[in-house]
């Protein structure tokens, strides 16, 4: 044994003075920053999409209502309880998780004796780590799903000017099932849509490439898919999961491509035949998107369906009032025709109150729905707005359709901000790169820019297409020169809108005066219902609400016999006014259901 | 590490070479080459240490992926060696011999991808799995859910609502 194996243990003791490596008190240590700890969910945040359920492949989630959180369009007002007897703590639903709700604390311990206190509701059953701020949270661009949304092909201005060429050119199949793939299926959205559209069953059909599955949902809540694929107002896409920490799923954009992708020969059969006869009868007055819908599911109901349509053509104002580029007439086509296959019987250019009154419809049908819409333009009645070349929008946009002579400005102002001011702004802005080379149209509205009714696209658009806009600008009068002839349009600057109980009552600066030079002025201040067609007598007996026919939840009038549906009734847009049409084709289906019994 | 990549190169047919970080690189060779590869680097190159053996499955491609990660503790740097083997025939040649601490991780391998090893010690038994009876738990078509309700009890009092029909019932259904 040598000297150095006697003496090293005693350098054991240099160790002494060094720091210790273990750790004074284990039992209280704290974990990583970083590490998967106890849950929590920011409840402000959370929307209750149920997304962290679904992917938790332990079967821990459920999705439960609490007492603090109300269902609202947009938040199903459940929130996740998590188990923590199967939980793994892998984080797949604060991966998942589409608001960024989810989170995990560092916290790690948690000493119970009644296991059925493992089963709790972060955020809602109060605990320590709540407000911890360490933790696993899911890193920046860490993403299980694309957060943007897939581009769609659109006509550049130059090429879109001179023609009424459809601007959109819709997805691709390889496209569409990159964008299908974002959605996470939660079904948020349904509510939002008016007319209830199976949203997700219709995405996960274009994810698996079934499209003739995918057009059986369509026409099961909406008729006018074709037409809705387009120019739906989408408000669904307002309430998507993905729009939180991200783009909202292109709803709209999904529908029109499975229409686009389905054989239009395939959709009838795809559609399926209507019930067996009930030798039931009902008149509809109007084949706008709720009177066409109202009569799609009476017809398919059995009953016998009879539309009188004033106009050339059904559509209402997809037809005579959207522009062929956003809407193209073969797609409206396409879904009339389809409704009208159903065994529904069409009278063009009859006109209630002229060519039949309403006493007769009443006298031949077992039940009568006015769908009748608003066709009739607003007025200004600024000083001289009574000269010939001051037109409604919707009588020019009519014309456009068809195809009725009018003279074509040379140089126009239109008066308002909404979708049908950049309707016939952009309309007439074609016909005169057309007609003249040169576009020449101001658009002008009271608010300001940001805060114009219509869509950002369409506001976008026009200024593209060459339209000028002029916002904050009250219309006064029309100036015409000795000769009668109109040469402008007067306005002072808009200081405010609303006074201050929110009533409309605008507020101008009568120093800054502009006159708008033009040959032509549009209004384009909205639309009002044109209900002489009933006659004095009903006019008198129904019940009236503010100018508007008095209906009840179902659609139904003051007499038993008559429904109304559609923007004569509710506000425009078309997939509203489907809702609408489903709305009352199902109460008069019950009304004539209990008749025979 | 471009130089040892550049030597390696010149002695097996290499894939690109994937540098993670300045310490840390990655090359794919087939499997017939690893065993020479791991004998180049571990008696020539001083990656002595095997710091660890594991897989990925490639279900779309049909492919499990093995990665042997070697240190070299004097330099500080650790190389990945990937390769790539059939989904449908899944079997290494075992490297124990080289590393004993590898037959672990290949009867590891075995058991949560069914990867075999031939050869390698207690490669057919049980590792962590007790009484296993479905197909290995990290293949990709393992359905995990699946398994965790067909296994495991729920406690009593589960429940849970799908948000699209309970927002209907709330907001707009029948009686609305």
């Amino acid at each position: 044994m040598s000297v150095r194996d006697l003496l090293s243990p005693f350098s054991a003791w240099k160790n002494v003075l060094r720091d210790p490596v273990t750790i004074a008190d284990p039992l209280n240590r704290d974990a990583a920053p970083r590490y998967r700890g106890f849950h929590q969910n920011d409840i402000a945040k959370c929307i209750g999409c149920g997304t962290c359920e679904t992917i938790c492949q332990n079967g821990a989630i459920d999705m439960l209502p609490v007492d603090s959180v109300a269902t609202k369009i947009g938040d199903s007002g459940l929130r996740p309880r998590i188990d923590y007897g199967r939980c793994c703590w892998c984080a797949l639903c604060v991966d998942i998780c589409m608001t960024g709700s989810l989170t995990m604390s560092n916290e790690y311990k948690w000493v119970d004796p009644n296991p059925d206190n493992f089963r709790f509701t972060p955020g809602i059953d109060r605990k320590s780590w709540d407000s911890a701020e360490l933790g696993y949270q899911r890193p920046e661009q860490h993403r299980l799903t694309e957060t943007k949304r897939i581009a769609m092909q659109e006509l550049e201005a130059d090429e879109r000017i001179d023609n009424f060429a459809e601007i959109v050119a819709g997805y691709t199949v390889a496209e569409a099932k990159l964008e299908a793939d974002r959605c996470v299926s939660c079904g948020i959205c349904v509510a939002t849509c008016p007319t209830h559209m199976a949203i997700p069953e219709y995405i996960a059909a274009v994810r698996d490439g079934d499209y003739e599955r995918g057009l059986k949902i369509l026409y099961e809540t909406n008729p006018f898919s074709q037409v809705c694929g387009r120019v739906c107002t989408r408000k669904c896409e307002t309430s998507c999961a993905s729009r939180h920490e991200g783009d909202a799923i292109a709803i709209r954009w999904l529908k029109r491509h499975i229409t686009d992708q389905v054989p239009y020969e395939r959709y009838r059969e795809i559609v399926g035949d209507p019930l067996p006869p009930t030798g039931k009868k009902v008149a509809i007055i109007g084949a706008g998107p709720a009177g066409l819908t109202a009569a799609f599911d009476l017809a398919r109901l059995g009953h016998q369906v009879t539309v009188f349509e004033a106009k050339g053509a059904g559509g209402g104002m997809t037809r005579y009032g959207i522009p062929e580029y956003r809407l193209p007439y073969e797609a409206l086509d396409r879904d009339i025709n389809l409704i009208l296959s159903m065994g529904v019987e069409i009278h063009y250019n009859c006109r209630i109150g002229v060519d039949r009154t309403m006493d007769s419809l009443q006298q031949d049908h077992d039940a009568v729905v006015l769908a009748i819409g608003l066709q009739q333009g607003r007025q200004t009645r600024i000083p001289q707005s009574n000269h010939e070349r001051v037109y409604r929008a919707v009588d020019l946009l009519h014309k456009i359709t068809a195809n009725e002579p009018f003279e074509l400005p040379h140089c126009a102002v239109v008066i308002g901000g909404g979708n049908v001011a950049m309707d016939i702004a952009r309309s007439l802005a074609r016909m005169q790169k057309q007609q003249y080379g040169v576009v020449n149209i101001t658009v002008t509205a009271l608010e300001e820019q940001q805060h114009f009714m219509a869509d950002a696209d369409e506001i976008k658009e026009a200024l593209e297409e060459g339209v000028l806009i002029r916002d904050r600008c009250g219309p006064q009068g029309c100036e015409v020169d000795t000769g009668g002839k109109l040469i402008g349009l007067k306005t002072w600057r808009v200081v405010s809108i609303f006074d201050e109980e929110r009533r409309f009552a605008p507020k101008y600066d009568e120093q800054d005066e502009v006159v708008h030079a033009c040959d032509t002025v549009i209004e384009a201040i909205g639309q009002f219902s044109d209900n002489s067609l009933l006659g004095e007598l009903l006019t008198e007996t129904l019940e009236w609400d503010r100018g508007r026919l008095k209906i009840d939840a179902a659609g139904r009038t003051s007499e038993p016999w008559l429904w109304s549906a559609g923007d004569c009734v509710k506000g425009p847009d078309v997939v509203s006014a489907v809702a609408d049409g489903h709305r009352v084709a199902a109460s008069i289906h019950q009304k004539l259901q209990e008749e025979d019994r | 590490m471009q130089a040892l990549y550049h030597r390696l190169k010149a002695l097996f047919p290499l894939g690109e070479l994937t540098e993670q970080r300045e310490n840390l690189v990655f090359v794919t060779v087939d499997a017939a080459h690893l065993r020479s590869l791991l004998l180049q680097l571990r008696d020539i190159e001083g990656f002595t240490h095997l710091v660890l053996l594991t897989a990925v499955d490639w279900i779309e491609t049909g492919e499990f992926q093995l990665t042997y990660l070697l240190g070299n503790r004097a330099k500080r740097q650790d190389i990945g060696v990937r390769v790539m083997l059939s989904r449908e025939q899944a079997t290494m040649a075992t490297i124990h011999d080289l590393w004993p601490t590898a037959a672990t991780y290949q009867r590891e391998l075995r058991e949560m991808f069914g990867i075999d090893f031939p050869q390698s010690p207690g490669v057919n038994e049980e590792f962590i799995l007790e009484g296993w009876n479905d197909i290995p738990p990290y293949r990709r078509d393992f359905n995990t859910l699946d398994y965790a309700e067909a296994t495991y009890n729920d406690r009593p009092g589960r429940e849970s609502r799908d948000p699209a029909t309970y927002m209907r019932e709330k907001l707009y259904g029948e009686g609305h």
